[in-house]
């Protein structure tokens, strides 16, 4: 009697916290970025980045493929991949983070929302501390999230040629850009 | 010396030309690309679910002809067009996003079709990505 007990206890325990427990992701965020330097600008975009919020501890987690990035020029997609990511190396660029103030913010309720995102910027194999602005939008139900902030190249031992010096920017925008879906149970 | 001069002044010249053609060298064509290895959706998958650094090393940047299920269908509002092809794995498949430089014959994929489609291979985050693919 007291097993049965202790299992529905549980049982309930779990249901309640799953409920709570809202997560929501996308396998299709874009994140793209921007190299604006005296000789040329330089842009790439990839489609298919995976990120995971969870709507109750702000934790969150961005991934995107190295390799996935389409550039304009098929020189600068080989070289971006060769000589800078050395993404046969390093295939991922990884966050791990969270929204700072995710009290403040309501995914269920319709809105734009202030965000500050915080946590572990992981590119070409080199882990950051970062800090960044985003924001929350609330439409109709659909959620997008989005963030724009810059990344200093050589923080990450990313070396560029002194020959290419004035081609390639010491700073660069990433743009992001996300509709997350609910992670339903089960699905 | 003239003669000097003018030798120098062609090579500048093909220097030039060389180094243009290289700076606009156009992205490979995927229709006419051989594809490097053919497999199932679900063999690629498991490859890179049981050995993530061996599958990479094995497949990364490969151009890839792979077979499988469509489970969904999505498109952008770009209008790129993604296919996502069954693995056995319940969660997560083989996403294959559709050339945007290529001409498609039809994007209208209905799910429960088998498909075959080639392209490159970028690695997994948590479904196994392929880009610029087009359907053979």
């Amino acid at each position: 009697m007291q097993k049965k007990v202790v299992i529905l206890v549980f049982a309930a325990l779990v249901v309640g916290s799953a409920l709570n427990a809202q997560k929501y992701f996308t396998r299709e965020g874009k994140v793209s970025f921007f190299s604006d330097a005296p000789v040329e600008k330089i842009e790439a975009h990839n489609s298919k980045a995976t990120a995971v919020v969870d709507a109750e501890s702000g934790r969150m987690e961005f991934a995107v493929l190295i390799k996935a990035f389409q550039f304009e020029k098929a020189l600068m997609q080989e070289h971006f991949n060769e000589n800078y990511m050395e993404s046969d190396k390093y295939p991922k660029a990884l966050f791990k983070g969270e929204v700072t103030n995710m009290d403040a913010i309501d995914l269920q309720k319709d809105g734009e929302y202030k965000a500050g995102v915080k946590g572990s910027l992981t590119i070409h194999g080199v882990t950051k501390e970062v800090e960044a602005p985003g924001k929350f939008v609330v439409k109709d139900g659909n959620i997008t999230a989005s963030s724009s902030f810059t990344v200093m190249v050589a923080d990450y031992d990313i070396e560029i040629p002194a020959v290419v010096r004035d081609n390639i920017a010491k700073e660069v925008r990433i743009d992001i850009e996300a509709g997350l879906q609910e992670l339903k149970k089960g699905s | 010396m003239k003669k000097l001069l003018g030798i120098g002044l062609l090579l500048a010249l093909v220097g030039l030309g060389v180094g243009y053609f290289m700076y606009n060298k156009p992205h490979q064509n995927m229709e006419k690309a051989e594809a490097d290895v053919s497999l199932q959706a679900s063999e690629l998958f498991s490859a890179f679910e049981s050995d993530e650094g061996s599958a990479n090393e094995k497949y990364l940047d490969k151009v890839i002809q792979v077979t499988g299920t469509v489970k969904e269908v999505s498109t952008d509002e770009e209008g790129n067009v993604s296919l996502t092809l069954d693995s056995g794995n319940g969660l997560f498949g083989v996403i294959c996003q559709l050339d945007n430089l290529a001409e498609h014959e039809r994007t209208d994929f209905q799910p429960g079709e088998q498909v075959t489609l080639k392209g490159k291979c970028t690695g997994m985050l948590m479904d196994v990505v392929l880009v610029r693919c087009v359907v053979v």
